[in-house]
């Protein structure tokens, strides 16, 4: 069964949560470069997580690799995020990014290591 | 180059592709500078021009993008704690040390600066990837600012770091190291 939930599109910022079975993928594209990111992503981030829990979902993966930017505003909000899961795993966090985007490169495999049990990095080449 | 209506902007550059070569194996200092008032909108546009500017002149995509991601996050602690209206954007490429120097100068106020003089201590204080991870799990804990952006400049990008303070000025400088051809 696949369900389209509520999309975030804000600032050159897309993201488009679908649920597909057990998996909530969400897809991001365009750029996190605003100012204070947390104040929408945060919120976002949040009900994310919130429906993943609700539908036991085995796994949410964030599919990074259209998006061009993440500032350090925007690294943190996904640190929230990750710290919060670590703290009461209830899935894993899939984070597909592509190896030819540098800042992906850098700074996915990075987070992962914060949580290493619950986030899995999916390095796709392309 | 100007950037916008309250910006002034300066871009100095001779594009010929034979001077591109050129360029590559003997690079000239300070070939680009650019001065804009301190507007959260004018980064993202330094950063895009920074990350093709670079990729022409250096013919190193990741290299390139290591630059502009710099750029961007030492413009960005520059427009947030800039105490005048006054911020801008050095780059520069030095020949004698085979190297990009990104710099970033902006007027600060001393409880800023003695904020940075710590933050430089600190994430210079240990191996740079058990710093970032120690300060992502912090910032996580608290509210505000990330502060994440010098370290990630350190060590997702591989560059050295080095503050300059003069008078109120604050200068930054992400310095990356140039493979030899």
């Amino acid at each position: 069964m696949n369900e389209t939930l509520t999309p975030l599109t804000a600032e050159g910022l897309s993201i488009v949560p679908a649920v597909h079975d057990t998996k909530l993928r969400l897809t991001m594209s365009g750029a996190v470069e605003m100012r204070d990111p947390g104040e929408m992503l945060n919120p976002f981030w949040t009900k994310m997580d919130e429906e993943a829990r609700s539908r036991n979902v085995q796994s949410v993966e964030v599919d990074l690799r259209d998006l061009n930017f993440m500032n350090s505003s925007g690294i943190l909000t996904l640190v929230r995020w990750i710290t919060k899961l670590k703290a009461s795993a209830a899935y894993r966090l899939v984070l597909r990014y592509d190896r030819n985007v540098t800042w992906q490169r850098s700074s996915i495999p990075t987070l992962a290591k914060l949580a290493p049990n619950v986030v899995v990095p999916l390095e796709i080449n392309g | 180059m100007a950037l916008g209506r309250n910006a002034c902007g300066r871009c100095e550059f001779d594009g010929s592709e034979e001077e591109l070569k050129q360029r590559r194996g003997d690079f000239l200092s300070d070939y680009v500078e650019m001065r804009f008032g301190p507007r959260w909108t004018y980064i993202s546009c330094v950063r895009k021009f920074v990350a093709s500017f670079f990729m022409i002149g250096l013919a190193d995509k990741e290299r390139a993008e290591q630059i502009s991601m710099a750029a961007s996050e030492l413009l960005e602690n520059a427009v947030k704690y800039a105490s005048e209206e006054e911020g801008y954007l050095k780059i520069s490429i030095q020949k004698q040390q085979n190297e990009v120097d990104v710099c970033v100068k902006n007027k600060a106020e001393s409880q800023h600066i003695n904020t940075l003089r710590r933050e430089f201590a600190l994430i210079h204080a240990g191996q740079p990837e058990t710093v970032y991870l120690k300060k992502m799990e912090e910032a996580a804990m608290t509210e505000g600012q990330s502060r994440l952006g010098l370290i990630r400049i350190l060590f997702e990008a591989g560059a050295r770091l080095r503050l300059d303070v003069n008078e109120g000025e604050v200068s930054i400088h992400a310095i990356f190291p140039l493979e030899t051809a």
